[in-house]
């Protein structure tokens, strides 16, 4: 079938069906200059959230978040509440680990950032390996077969420099990008999304923002449908 | 300042304006203020296009309904600023982006990045509002197809249109640059 340029940048934002994704990877497979389209558009996101992302980072400047101290009348306390808070909360998000997140991550990450890092199941696996369902998904897992459906997602899988492979993945409120070592899944990079109301609603905005870490990351192109099947029965060695 | 609690944030959260409207308008601004300067072009520009959202939100903060999703109502209000906005400079020619102008979101100082980063500001600059409103929405802030459609208020086909225009755009513009 012919690929419309729609389909292959919904593609690559993460923004189609199973059914449509897996028409868009059989005409990639056929056909290299699609892929390569799709690089590129993978690669312009990339390149876009990089540029704008230091501006997320800087300090708001004040005369901006003045607007919104509320001159509460007769008391100073209502104030100084919202500056100490503020003031708290920038400090707070200056820590590295985080702030290296804070500007790919989508709205609804963003948003719930400051509440994710202390959410307990991070706190007791810090920086380990991927454990559990998780795991299983990472090493079971095809991208192209699992059900669209499946508590945990794999988002793609990749090589990254030095020839680990790498795969991201997904569930409801958590994602990530976990790389094979002799131990384990190891996990690089956590996304935490609040689970709140309207999932539906941001789920494609988030996984395009997981793709684009993985984009970064990666050391080639993404694995296809076989490649990944090769990297599973070689039980996700380096090759 | 005496300190009663553990430094627990959600407790401190909870002591002081819980949720108030404000506050969270406050925990928006550095993502609605990387939209803003996208769209508008250099930081002065973007800020003052900040100033007004922010105002317009405070002045109509009872059309919000709690529960639902502020900062997509915000970034609508964002984009409709700045399309009337944009729309004006026609008439009054200066506020927001001279095409030309070029360089300004990375170039606030003289960091090294500057060049490199201005490719993308000018490339961006000479993309029409629209689309350049669909690539930064998700592209950039991340919003799926379906939710930038309602930001923007149009069909998501639209939307879909429009990106795919401005990307190629883009990439040529870029790519030339190279």
């Amino acid at each position: 079938m012919s690929m419309t340029e729609e389909m292959l940048a919904a593609y690559a934002d993460g923004e189609l069906g199973a059914a449509e994704q897996a028409k868009v990877e059989a005409a990639m497979s056929e056909d290299p200059a699609l892929a390569r389209k799709v690089e590129a558009h993978r690669a312009l996101k990339a390149r876009l959230s990089a540029h704008y992302a230091p501006i997320a980072e800087e300090a708001v400047p004040s005369g901006l978040a003045a607007l919104l101290v509320k001159p509460a009348p007769g008391s100073g306390a209502a104030e100084a509440g919202v500056a100490r808070l503020a003031a708290a909360r920038q400090k707070r998000g200056l820590a590295p680990a985080i702030r290296r997140w804070a500007p790919i991550a989508g709205p609804a990450l963003a948003a719930s950032l400051v509440l994710a890092i202390l959410q307990p199941w991070q706190a007791s696996t810090p920086e380990g390996y991927a454990q559990g369902d998780v795991a299983a998904a990472l090493d079971t897992q095809l991208a192209a077969t699992q059900p669209d459906e499946a508590e945990t997602r794999i988002l793609l899988s990749f090589a990254r420099e030095g020839g680990d492979l790498c795969r991201a993945w997904r569930g409801a409120d958590a994602g990530g990008i976990a790389c094979r070592d002799d131990a384990g899944w190891k996990i690089e990079r956590r996304f935490a999304l609040r689970n709140a109301q309207g999932t539906e609603f941001r789920q494609a905005g988030s996984e395009a923002d997981l793709l684009a870490a993985a984009q970064e990351m990666a050391a080639g192109e993404a694995l296809d449908a076989e490649g990944e099947r090769a990297a599973r029965a070689h039980g996700w060695k380096r090759p | 300042m005496k300190r009663t609690g553990p430094s627990v944030p959600s407790a401190e959260r909870q002591r002081t304006l819980p949720e108030s409207f404000e506050k969270q308008v406050l925990d928006l601004l550095p993502r609605l203020r990387r939209f803003a300067i996208g769209l508008a072009g250099s930081r002065p520009d973007g800020d003052d296009l900040c100033q007004m959202t922010i105002e317009r939100a405070l002045a109509r903060r009872g059309q919000w309904q709690e529960g639902t999703r502020l900062d997509s109502w915000m970034y609508r209000i964002m984009r409709n600023i700045f399309i009337d906005e944009a729309r004006a400079t026609t008439r009054r020619r200066e506020t927001f982006v001279d095409p030309d102008a070029g360089l300004a979101v990375g170039g606030d100082g003289s960091q090294e990045a500057a060049v490199e980063l201005s490719l993308v500001d000018r490339a961006m600059a000479r993309l029409p509002e629209e689309q350049r409103e669909a690539v930064l929405l998700v592209m950039v802030e991340g919003w799926s197809y379906k939710e930038a459609a309602e930001i923007v208020g149009c069909p998501v086909g639209t939307l879909n249109s429009r990106l795919v225009r401005g990307r190629d755009a883009l990439m040529a513009m870029l790519e030339d640059a190279q």
